[in-house]
């Protein structure tokens, strides 16, 4: 936002281009490197709502993350960085919550990319049956966490829950299991669920994406009589690269920050084998460490933007690799 | 052929996966609590209907009703021209200082929302803006920015440069550049972000709690935690509540999926 | 269990002469009948400080903060008496879900735009609201002696001060099929370990569950332990011992109590570590299980459920054959209602406690929820209600799960419990619930 400042000196802009001959070439230079600079303004008035009600008071949450301080009291001591060191050498619970929470974003992230993927291309075309199905498949997304929690409280009851009484029926009596009961599978189970709720949502994004693709690419492809997969792997997955990128980053944070669905199911505070980052930090507000829990918010952060940073050259390999 | 039938059977299993669920909720707002209890899984037997009238028939409903759609409605539009703004001019930007911005505004997304829930109540606080509806659309609008600028930048700068430099070189500026070229090209991506927006916004709970007192300001989601107590939740009125609170979004959505039929036809895939 | 295993040390004088300085209190509560005037009790040092008791009309509008959304409708009615008897007085309810309630009420609270009326959970929530001086002092009101004085420790601070009334009474301790126990040939609740173990196993051998356990929710699967703890606990403030270190989760006395977890694995449902609390109460209310480990809480639910049969509570007494145990039961004492420091209508707000301390008032309140309460003379018309009323006047504990005031303590050692019962061996999980229990002690 200070970078305005350059233009000050210079003649005031005007929309014309191309006839900037006439220009001193030091302005010149700018404007390439930096752009028009009505450009800034466009994104003054987000960023100056964002900066004081979101900005301001997050870098002063995170202040107290060198404190001892309870959530409430009006004192509290400076402790330095003890509350960054007792979480990376000493917190059992909290390596179980990032242990939870990676386990279960990989399952997320994976399955439900693949599903609302593979459900967009399905239903791309405009028949009444795909239009049907799509408002069928948002459904999940709006319901509440509660009620859905509650359903599948029922879906995973181990004596007489649905998923149970499934797979008797069919004979995989060896399958039946105690579900959120089952400690080292409990955080795949919640990860089914949470992909059912959100699958529908990010098929709106793959939507939005494929309709972007110029039908010519296909209608080329089509001509030189390439297959289906290779069809979908020259030109439909490099030309979605920006949804699919949407998907898998919003897929990680949202997995990340699943929180009222894991406290339907689990508790709260929620068994140990469900515990995940988020619900680690709710707990530690709610037991009036909030120092500790904004020390975790920072660790929380940092491991969101590694994940994403990772995932993003993961996919940029994939999809240049074409 | 063989590939139809094979997309048939996936499309109708997974829509059995949808569906049980949403049929047993469904079911279930007709149920009394022991049937809902006893039999999760079956038609009611029998059917009750009370629990609409209750819901339906409440003072305090309609008024929730009212508030949540005028927030709703203020704030995914406002949310979508600050964000729309902000993509569009965060695509044009070349070089590191537009992505800069763009991380700055996008970090926003990674920050758990209980951390700085404290120190907004008290800046909200300070200025009024508590127990008021327009506090509400502002503090959704900051919720919401990182998402949607994340998902409409993601989008815009897709759009092929060459667009832009064709208006360029025709002499138009960039306020009427975003207006009648990046707006119109985005429509899908914009509709998919209302939709995002549309659903975020309605079901927010965190917000409304912890800044509306007054009865008569509570929005929909504040209204329906009279259904769920301590040791008692009355599902069936809760179920009852949701599925009359989504119907709202049921038709937003369909509203919205034109959206993604007018970008089709503006040219695009044939499968 | 052995003399020697009994801690002292003094932190345990020091709770002991803290309840004998709260026993005082009560007394001197007791006998100054209502209506007089009250002098400062002895020993606290600042007579001033103790607000008076409250005079004048209830007049304003206030704000009744709660979390108890089951109780709306009732808590309606008895507000409209109120306001009818209170010209120009109004209460309004704003309920938060128990769950948010402290993380979000808080703020509100503390700020005074909610709950000139409010209220705590007991224990750590009750500790943190009263050090954050949202409460204010309840010593001299007159309407406090309404109240069975043994139940008010809840509500004082560590000088015995009373700064909140805990109104609601649970029993937090297994509810029993009687029907079930009687045909099981049990008339009489088990009073030795032996004899609960032979109960379920003939409740088993009927085809029964005897034990339905929601262990798939900590909340509801921990309250067990409060009965399973009472008689080993070397002492009233064992639990507390472990939170402050003085006592470890490996120790005997509580290795002994995760041995009878596990001796109840074959008692329990199957897989029932995935057992949410509505399937369990399920389980109860159509028979197939004999009992259910939550608490009375739970009563009316079950009955919603359709149960008819007839309820008792049924706790697991672990003493051995011929010993006496300590205690009978448990319970605990919550929903501690307070007037908020920062609120502007102190008068009013106390008039309203007062009038929920009425016991006709009270009575309404308990048989419109279903929940034993603390106000002395109810009449209970619930049957249930009326059926475990003699509960009241039992040696029960106070809940000691709720001595360990770190959520994520409690946690780890009601969760090492959960972990013996559904499968892992006892040394294992004590050891990884001290590991915790260590790292979260401060310093």
């Amino acid at each position: 936002m200070s970078a305005p400042s350059t233009v000050r000196t210079g003649p005031a802009p005007t929309p014309a281009r191309g006839t900037s001959a006439g220009r001193p070439r030091k302005h010149r230079g700018w404007r390439q490197r930096f752009g028009h600079p009505a450009f800034y303004l466009f994104p003054l008035p987000a960023l100056v709502v964002y900066v004081i009600f979101f900005a301001v008071p997050t870098v002063q949450a995170f202040q107290y993350a060198v404190t001892d301080w309870d959530g409430y009291s009006a004192g509290y001591r400076s402790v330095g960085l003890d509350n960054f060191e007792q979480l990376a050498r000493g917190d059992d619970l909290f390596v179980n919550a990032m242990t939870n929470s990676l386990k279960f974003m990989l399952v997320v992230v994976v399955f439900q990319t693949l599903f609302s993927l593979v459900l967009a291309s399905m239903l791309l075309r405009n028949s009444r049956s795909s239009t049907l199905l799509r408002a069928v498949f948002f459904l999940p997304t709006i319901l509440s966490s509660v009620s859905v929690a509650f359903v599948w409280k029922f879906i995973y009851d181990p004596n007489f829950g649905l998923a149970n009484s499934a797979l008797k029926s069919v004979g995989l009596d060896s399958l039946t299991s105690s579900f959120l009961g089952d400690e080292g599978k409990a955080i795949y189970f919640l990860a089914i669920t949470q992909v059912w709720f959100h699958t529908g949502q990010m098929m709106v994004i793959f939507i939005a994406g494929l309709q972007q693709i110029p039908r010519e690419l296909y209608e080329a492809a089509a001509i030189d009589g390439v297959g289906r997969w290779q069809r979908f792997r020259h030109v439909t997955w490099p030309m979605i690269a920006p949804a699919t990128g949407i998907v898998i980053a919003y897929t990680t944070i949202q997995s990340f920050k699943a929180f009222d669905l894991v406290l339907g199911l689990g508790g709260n505070p929620p068994q140990g084998s469900l515990d995940i980052l988020s619900t680690r930090i709710y707990t530690s507000f709610a037991d009036s460490r909030f120092g500790y829990a904004a020390a975790e918010s920072i660790v929380f952060m940092a491991v969101i933007a590694l994940v994403t940073l990772i995932q993003r050259r993961t996919v940029k390999l994939t999809q240049s690799g074409a | 052929m063989g590939s139809r039938i094979g997309r048939r059977a996936l499309l109708g299993v997974y829509t059995a996966l949808v569906l049980i669920p949403l049929l047993v909720m469904f079911a279930g707002s007709f149920k009394t609590t022991s049937d809902l209890f006893s039999n999760p899984f079956s038609l009611p037997e029998e059917w009750q209907f009370g629990n609409y009238g209750e819901v339906l028939g409440s003072a305090d409903m309609g008024t929730a009703f009212t508030n949540s759609a005028l927030v709703t409605a203020c704030s995914v539009t406002l949310t979508l021209l600050l964000a729309s703004l902000a993509a569009y001019g965060l695509a044009r930007i070349p070089g590191w200082p537009g992505w800069v911005l763009y991380g700055f505004l996008v970090l926003g997304m990674s920050v758990p929302a209980q951390a700085n829930m404290i120190p907004q109540f008290v800046l909200f606080d300070v200025l009024g803006l508590t127990d008021s509806l327009a506090g509400l659309v502002l503090i959704n609008i900051v919720s919401t920015l990182p998402v949607a600028v994340f998902i409409l930048a993601g989008f815009m700068r897709t759009l092929p440069r060459e667009i832009y430099e064709a208006a360029a070189l025709d002499g138009v500026g960039p306020w009427r550049t975003y207006r009648s070229i990046a707006l119109p090209l985005s429509l899908p991506s914009l509709a998919a972000t209302a939709i995002f927006l549309l659903v975020i916004h309605w079901n927010e709970l965190l917000y409304p709690l912890l800044f509306i007192n007054d009865p008569d300001k509570r929005t929909l989601p504040l209204a329906l935690l009279n259904f769920q107590g301590e040791f008692l939740t009355n599902y069936p009125l809760l179920f009852t509540g949701v599925v009359v609170a989504s119907l709202p979004l049921v038709v937003g959505y369909i509203f919205l999926q034109r959206f993604f039929i007018a970008g089709m036809t503006a040219g695009s895939v044939k499968e | 269990m052995t003399e020697h295993s009994r801690p002292s040390g003094p932190s345990r004088r020091r709770l002991l002469r803290a309840a004998v300085a709260g026993g005082t209190v009560a007394t001197a509560a007791a006998c100054a009948g209502p209506g007089t005037t009250r002098g400062p009790r002895p020993g606290t040092g600042a007579p001033s400080d103790v607000p008076p008791p409250v005079s004048g009309r209830a007049t304003d509008h206030i704000s009744f903060a709660h979390w108890r959304a089951e109780d709306k409708k009732i808590l309606g009615e008895l507000i409209d008496d109120f306001t009818r008897r209170n010209p120009g007085s109004k209460v309004r309810q704003d309920i938060s879900p128990a769950q948010d309630y402290q993380a979000n009420a808080l703020q509100r609270l503390k700020n005074g735009s909610i709950g000139d009326v409010l209220t705590a959970f007991r224990g750590a929530q009750f500790a943190d609201m009263l050090k954050a001086g949202l409460f204010t002092e309840l010593s001299a009101q007159t309407f406090a002696d309404e109240y069975l004085p043994h139940y008010s420790r809840g509500g004082r601070d560590e000088a015995g001060r009373l700064f909140g009334l805990p109104y609601q009474l649970v029993f937090p301790m297994p509810l029993a099929n009687r029907d079930l126990l009687e045909k099981a040939g049990y008339d009489k609740a088990p009073q030795n370990w032996d004899a609960y173990l032979d109960l379920c196993d003939k409740l088993k051998s009927r085809g029964k569950v005897p034990l339905a356990w929601p262990g798939a929710e900590p909340g509801n699967a921990g309250q067990l332990f409060n009965a399973m703890v009472m008689n080993n606990a070397p002492g009233d403030d064992a639990c507390a011992r472990i939170a402050s270190g003085k006592a470890k989760v490996t120790d005997d006395w509580f290795l002994k109590v995760l041995d009878q977890y596990a001796q109840l694995r074959p008692f329990v449902q199957q897989k029932a570590g995935g057992t949410q609390v509505e399937p369990a109460q399920q389980m109860f209310a159509k028979g197939t299980a004999a009992m259910l480990a939550t608490g009375s809480y739970h009563m009316a639910a079950v009955r919603q459920l359709g149960a008819k049969f007839p309820i008792e509570l049924v706790p697991p007494i672990t003493v051995d054959k011929g010993e006496r145990p300590r205690y009978v039961g448990t319970h605990n004492a919550t929903f501690i209602l307070g007037v908020n420091a920062a609120g502007k209508h102190s008068t009013t707000a106390l008039r309203f406690i007062e009038y929920l301390s009425d016991p006709a008032v009270a009575g309404r309140y308990a048989n419109g929820t279903a929940q034993h309460l603390t106000v002395a003379g109810v009449t209970y018309k619930d049957k249930d209600l009326r059926d475990t009323q003699h509960w009241l006047e039992r040696r029960t504990m106070l809940a000691p799960r709720y001595q360990i005031e770190d959520i994520d303590m409690l946690n780890a050692v009601e969760g090492a419990c959960a972990k013996v019962l559904t499968g892992t061996s006892a040394g294992k999980a004590a050891e990884a619930a001290q590991r915790v229990v260590d790292q979260r002690r401060p310093g």
